[in-house]
This record gives structure tokens, sequence and C-alpha cells, in this order.
């Protein structure tokens, strides 16, 4: 699916994210934020973006569901609109980054389908930001069978899954290694859609794979959390990272605890970060944090070293989840009566 | 039983002595299991006390992890994982007996899935959203234990009530009217009897005249 067809209008996108990069909220609007009550928050993002989705949706939804409906709609719309625009090889990165929310969609379809919930249901909690058509989507819903789903997410995105992962499904009903199975195979699809050999493009293919050795830190995190054997872990692993290889990341689920697991990382870049970003001895929840700080400091980083790249478009993106994600944070936190400084270590500022 | 009622019979007197030895025996044996109860309720008490505070600090925990869970990954993700997992715990009912009575003693299975079996992927899914699921799979937990102890708490109670109307009717109506009727019983068998000598003497003394 993911083709190469030209370059890419680099400059063009380059020159619309820029300006929607400048939209974005800053620091000090989450810090005012924190001091408001929901309907205060629904009203200042009314003001900074996301009034006509607050407008659209009022009707239907009230509260703390409306703001999140509407941040998650803003944010498809802002998606769409980019990867309608792009074009070339530049489309195809954006394409593959964005499969993500395909990802998120098809899951949210296959749990609904197995729960027996009604397509309605289903589709009041898509999050319409990947590459996938409405229309696509819809066929995903109406299939009559989880098989035919995931057939049909297949042949739009090529990503699929082996016939043991279905044959498990049918036999225990759970999905997990399906989904297991889509995630590894989502971040093989975007390594692969990344082909140019410029500068930039690497360092775009160099912040995937230390996203994918993040994830594979997280995945070791969960295992030591839980307690679980950590030769299970192997089926998890997903290749293609920086560092983190499939000798290491066993390594590091045999040892006791997390922070001997977290220990077993030495070697890799990007404990040194993390090691520096943790102020105190790593629980999970905690260094999950500080890997998302690492995350967005990368994409942060390297988003002003090549403006006519894919770099700007896809920071634009990861800072756009962000933002729809700290504004949630917020307001959940608000509405449920965390104090503010909890609601304040959730957020990756 | 009005003790005025009664045929003053020997028999009849018979059967009340019968009947007064047996109700203090009874009297004596539901004593002894009112006091058992209360014994028993008070060790219940303490765990159900217990019991409710771990409800208390588990449904906390539960609702702050939950609550995390939402603002970092959303709503739609938290209930998105929550289908993922069809299959509900069993919560089996038996009974078992404690002095005589039935207490029911709840059992569940499938309260905690392990790690590989919460039916969504281990990849993508928020450690958040697992550890939520592991605080709510406890407070299930404690939930069902804590279900079993408070429903004993209240037969016990039931009982103890039972028992201590049962111990007091004994005691202050049905024995005492028992020892009344035997009282009556007893003084009218005297009566018929010092009746009967005087008859007997009356008639011997009407006797003797005539001759």
């Amino acid at each position: 699916m993911f083709k190469r067809s030209g370059t890419g209008n680099y400059a063009y996108m380059s020159a619309r994210v820029k300006a929607k990069t400048s939209k974005l909220l800053k620091e000090e609007d989450y810090n005012k934020m924190l001091m408001m009550s929901v309907p205060e928050i629904s009203h200042y993002i009314s003001e900074a973006g996301y009034s006509k989705e607050m407008n659209d949706l009022g009707t239907r939804h009230a509260g703390i569901d409306l703001l999140e409906y509407a941040t998650y709609m803003n944010m498809s719309k802002q998606f769409r609109s980019i990867l309608e625009s792009a074009n070339g090889e530049l489309k195809t990165m954006i394409a593959a980054y964005l499969t993500k929310w395909d990802f998120e969609n098809l899951k949210v379809v296959l749990r609904g389908k197995n729960y027996g919930l009604t397509p309605d249901m289903i589709r009041e909690d898509l999050v319409i930001a990947g590459s996938l058509k409405e229309d696509d989507i819809e066929r995903i819903i109406s299939a009559p069978s989880i098989e035919d789903a995931l057939a049909i997410f297949k042949s739009k995105t090529g990503l699929s899954v082996s016939d043991e992962a279905i044959h498990l499904y049918k036999e225990e009903n759970v999905l997990t290694r399906i989904e297991d199975e889509l995630s590894i195979g989502y971040y093989k699809s975007v390594l692969d859609s990344i082909t140019g050999k410029d500068r930039a493009t690497n360092i775009f293919r160099t912040y995937i794979k230390y996203v994918i050795d993040l994830k594979n830190i997280e995945t070791i995190m969960k295992f030591k959390m839980e307690n679980v054997d950590g030769s299970l872990a192997a089926d998890f692993f997903i290749p293609g990272g920086a560092q983190l290889t499939d000798k290491i990341f066993a390594q590091a689920n045999a040892a006791p605890t997390i922070e001997a697991a977290f220990n077993e990382l030495q070697s890799l870049k990007v404990f040194e970060e993390l090691k520096t970003m943790l102020s105190q001895t790593p629980n999970i929840s905690l260094l999950i944090l500080t890997m998302e700080r690492f995350r967005l400091k990368m994409a942060i980083q390297v988003s002003h070293t090549y403006p006519l790249s894919v770099l700007p478009v896809v920071v634009y993106m990861i800072m756009k989840e962000d933002e729809v994600k700290k504004i949630r944070t917020i307001a959940h936190g608000i509405n449920s009566g965390l104090d503010r400084d909890t609601i304040k270590n959730l957020l990756v500022i | 039983m009005a003790a005025r009622d009664i045929t003053p019979t020997r028999s009849v007197l018979l059967d009340l002595k019968r009947r007064i030895k047996l109700s203090q025996s009874g009297h004596k044996i539901l004593k002894m299991k009112r006091d058992g109860l209360i014994l028993e309720f008070f060790e219940i008490m303490e765990k159900a006390r217990q019991m409710r505070a771990g409800v208390t600090s588990d449904f906390q925990l539960a609702m702050k992890k939950i609550t995390i869970a939402k603002a970092v990954d959303g709503e739609l993700n938290v209930l998105s994982a929550a289908y993922a997992l069809k299959t509900y715990p069993v919560v089996n009912l038996s009974s078992k007996s404690i002095m005589g009575m039935m207490v029911p003693k709840v059992e569940a299975e499938n309260v905690r899935r392990g790690f590989l079996n919460k039916g969504y992927g281990i990849i993508e899914t928020s450690a958040y959203i697992e550890d939520a699921g592991a605080a709510f799979e406890k407070l299930l937990e404690t939930l069902i234990r804590a279900a079993e102890v408070e429903t004993t708490m209240k037969k016990l109670l039931d009982e103890i009530e039972k028992t201590k109307r049962r111990v007091n009717a004994l005691e202050f109506k049905i024995i005492p009217e028992f020892q009344e009727a035997e009282r009556f019983v007893k003084f009218r068998l005297e009566e018929m009897s010092r009746e009967e000598t005087t008859r007997l003497k009356h008639l011997k003394g009407k006797g003797e005249s005539t001759e």
C-alpha cells in the first residue's frame, strides 16, 4: 500500500504545519487550565481553536464527554487535512504513521464485536484520525466476523495477523495475540515506509526506532510489574528498534525486579537519558511518564532541524496528540477531584 | 396456659414435671447456644470491621487508578479495554454450619485474570489501564469475601435475636407457667386427698354411730 510516488510537497506542507504549530497550546495555557473547572476548560479551549467541534457535538454530549469527543474530532480533522494536502513520499510516510489510528480503531471494532456491542455503539468510540476512509471503517464495522474485519483491514493497510493468532482467538476468545501481532506489524510498516536516504528522513527513521525501543522497555516493565515469567515476553518484542536487541530484551526480562531490569538496559543510549530524567528509583508509572517526556523531547529537538522534510509534519502530529492528551488529563483529573499536583505530575510538560 | 384450665390429675402432674424438666434443659442449652453465638458474632464483627476497612481502601485505590487511567489514556481507551474481555467471574454459593445455623459460603473463580489473558494486547495497552484493572480485580475479591462475612454477621444477629426470644420465653413465660400449673395440680391433688380423708373419716363415723 505504501509506495513512493514522487518526492512530496515539502515546502507547502512545512508552511502549513508551521501555521498550525503556532496555534498549539503552550505550557502557560495548561497551567491556567489547571486552575479552572471543567466548564471553564471547555470555554477556554473553544476560544483556542476547538469551537466548531464543541458546537457541533454540544447537542449530543456534555461535560467531560463533550470535551473528550471534541478534542479527538478536532485532532482527526487536522490529521486528515494534513494527509489530504500531502503528496508523494511525504504522503506515504504520513499515512504509514497515521495507520496507528486505524489500528486503534480496528481494536475498538474488534473488541466491540467480540463483546457484542451494536455498530452504533462501536461508531461512537472511533477516532477517525488515520489513513482509512470512513467507508472503509464502515465496511470493517459491518463485517460479519472478526476474520472478515481483519481481511478488510489487511486489504487496506497491509497489516495482517497470522493464522495461529486467529486460531487462538477462536479457541480462547481473547484478542491479545491478534492485537500484539498488529502492533508489531504497524511498527514494521512505518519503518518500511521510510525509504528516503536523506538526513531528515534518517532522523525520522531513528525517531521511530527509538519509539520502538521505548515500547519494548515498557513491555519489559509491564512483565516485571505483573511478576510474569520473563521468558514469555519474547513474543511481544518489536524488532527494528535503535539499540534494544532481542538479546538485551531477554536479559532485562530475566531480571528479578523493575530496578534490576532497568539496570540491564545500561548499554542503551536511552538509559542515560532516562536515568538523568528519573529523579528517584524507577517505578512503572514514573518510568512511562519519563519515557513519554523523553519521546516528546526527542521530537521537539528535531522539529526545527530540517524544515523542508517530513520532520515538522510528524512533530506537529505528535504535539497535537500530546495537546489533546494534556487537555483530557487536566479535565478528567479536575472532574474526578484529583489534586492539582497529581494532575501536573501526569502531564508531560 | 392458665393453671385453672388444667385437669388436676396425677398423670397431668407427672406430665407437667416431665415438661418442666425438658423446658429447663432446653433453656440451659439455648442459653449456651446464645452465648456461643454472641462469642461467634464478636469474632465475625471484628472480621467484618476489617473487611469494611479493606473494601473502603481498595475502592478508593481502584477509583484513583481508574481516574488516572481515564485521565492519561482517555475514557474511550479505558472503555475499549473493558470490552476486550468477554468472560465474567463465576461466584459459587454454598453453605456451612455455625452451631447448627446455616451461613453462606461465597467463593469466586476467574476474578483475577492472568496478565496474558486480559483479552487486550500487551504491547499497546497502557500500564495505567492494566494497573486500574488489577486494582478492580482486588476490589472484587475483597467484596466477595466481605459479602460472605457481612451475610454471616447478619444471619448470626438474626439467630441471636431468635435464640434470645426463645430463652426469654422459656425463662419468663413457659417454665413459670408450667411451675404454676404444677403447683396448682399439686395443691388440688393434696386438697382432693384431704377431702378424701375427711370423707372417709366422716363415713367411718357414720357407720360406727349406726352400729
